[in-house]
């Protein structure tokens, strides 16, 4: 019996050897998320499978923590990596990192998912800045590791603005509404937490 | 708002987040439209957002979840092809007579049905084909001009000239186009002097974040004192603060002695 090369669930399928037109230096770890976009546009399953299962967590993660249901996670992270799947072209090298449209395309649709609204974020508008190799689960775990210390070290009325801004999504007004802080300190509160959370990804 | 007046980052911000109003999205977007700058703040803002999204602690999968995606996907993909054209029995020595009538239209439809389905696959696969040509095409195009941009900077032959105020005595000089992103580097330099047979110049990067320098590569002049240093093998994403150029024993150092014979800094886009 032949061997589908496309399919995700066989063994030999999972080797990078498969890969080996595309393979990075000697000693890299993975192939890199361009290499695998640009076999998505062959409808490579097995490239997908790589990609699910290198992101699929992270934006699970995110959406769980937004939305506190397995289900609507899940769907919310199906969706997303559909998306990648009918129109990996929407997602060319040299927007950014993949890795990062996808923790924020997670946050996002969970947002909206919340609020019952319709997805305001075309996938073209957003670009990121790909500082970070977060195809590689070294880099990944390290930025998770710095941020999360420099969220825990942040003052108190700061980690509340990031709290209902990003896993909330909250408006600036509502915030200020719930907090009883004008709407100038809730900005200035949200600005510096972000910048602090810039410099701990860059240090 | 005018594009002289830039959106302050805080608004950026809560527009990454969605968390400005309707009202608000909408002007913040406009200017966004058309500022470079501004898009490029939200870029640096939104890779921010992805740091605080990856903060979150990390969850194990639903049980089947892969699977489900995987099917998912796989009931999307193009379907294959038939692999047997449906088979249409012809018992007709056991069926009545008014059946057997319906035998050969069963089978005409049959035809039309794998004709049909052969048309569909064959639309289908000259798509991927056409798609894979145009990206074949596109690779070799630019595959070519790097190599011709390669061949023009490497060629023995061909001419180096540095262009420096008239009547000034011609300066040793090198110029370096460094991409710390894929450590991608080009150096070319004009005016050097010549070295002793156990002696060669050694290229340095100077890392931005204070770390040793790293070699760089080993080069000699030619006659004209010209010589250039293509793509040596560097660390990816080390971004530089200066680049400089040493004399060392042949066969090169693991670190620049003293003097630097040609320095430079690097601005903030890298070279």
């Amino acid at each position: 019996m032949t061997e589908n090369p496309t399919n995700p669930n066989s063994p030999s399928g999972r080797t990078m050897d498969r890969y080996s037109g595309h393979r990075e230096e000697p000693g890299a770890s993975a192939v890199s998320d361009e290499v695998l976009l640009l076999h998505l546009k062959i409808n490579d399953q097995q490239a997908m499978a790589d990609l699910f299962d290198r992101y699929g967590r992270m934006v699970y993660s995110v959406a769980l923590r937004v939305l506190k249901d397995p289900g609507q996670a899940e769907d919310v992270m199906q969706e997303i990596f559909f998306q990648v799947w009918r129109d990996p072209a929407a997602f060319v090298h040299g927007r950014g990192s993949l890795g990062a449209w996808l923790a924020v395309m997670g946050r996002n649709r969970a947002i909206d998912a919340l609020r019952r609204r319709k997805p305001t974020d075309p996938v073209e508008e957003v670009v990121l800045p790909s500082k970070t190799n977060l195809a590689s689960e070294v880099e990944r775990n390290s930025v998770m590791t710095k941020v999360r210390a420099v969220l825990e070290t942040l003052p108190l009325e700061q980690q509340k603005s990031v709290e209902l801004a990003f896993f909330e999504g909250l408006s600036h007004s509502e915030i200020a509404a719930r907090t009883g802080d004008p709407l100038g300190t809730v900005k200035t509160r949200i600005r510096s937490a972000l910048t602090s959370v810039r410099k701990a990804i860059e240090a | 708002m005018t594009q002289r007046e830039h959106i302050p980052q805080e608004d950026l911000a809560l527009f990454a987040m969605q968390a400005l109003s309707a009202e608000e999205l909408a002007a913040v977007r406009l200017h966004v439209d058309q500022c470079p700058t501004c898009r490029a703040d939200l870029a640096e803002l939104s890779g921010d957002l992805a740091g605080v999204a990856l903060s979150v602690p990390q969850q194990p999968l639903p049980q089947g979840a892969r699977q489900r995606f995987l099917d998912r996907i796989a009931a999307a993909a193009p379907a294959p092809p038939p692999l047997r054209t449906p088979v249409v029995s012809i018992a007709a020595a056991r069926w009545p007579r008014r059946a057997a009538v319906w035998v050969p239209w069963l089978a005409v439809a049959a035809l039309i049905f794998v004709a049909v389905s052969l048309d569909l696959r064959i639309q289908s696969l000259n798509q991927q084909l056409r798609q894979q040509a145009a990206l074949a095409a596109q690779q070799a195009s630019a595959s070519s001009h790097a190599q011709q941009v390669l061949d023009v900077l490497t060629a023995p032959s061909a001419q180096h000239v540095l262009l420096v105020a008239a009547k000034t005595p011609p300066q040793p000089s090198g110029r370096a186009v460094y991409l710390a992103e894929n450590g991608g580097l080009i150096f070319q330099a004009n005016n050097l002097n010549a070295l002793p047979e156990n002696k060669t110049y050694e290229l340095w990067v100077i890392p931005a974040n204070g770390k040793a320098p790293i070699p760089a590569g080993l080069f000699r002049p030619d006659a004209a004192g010209s010589a250039s240093v293509v793509l040596p093998p560097l660390p990816r994403g080390v971004p530089a603060k200066a680049f400089g150029v040493t004399i060392e024993q042949a066969g090169g150092s693991a670190t620049p002695t003293a003097p630097i014979v040609l320095a430079g800094a690097a601005d903030v886009s890298g070279e």
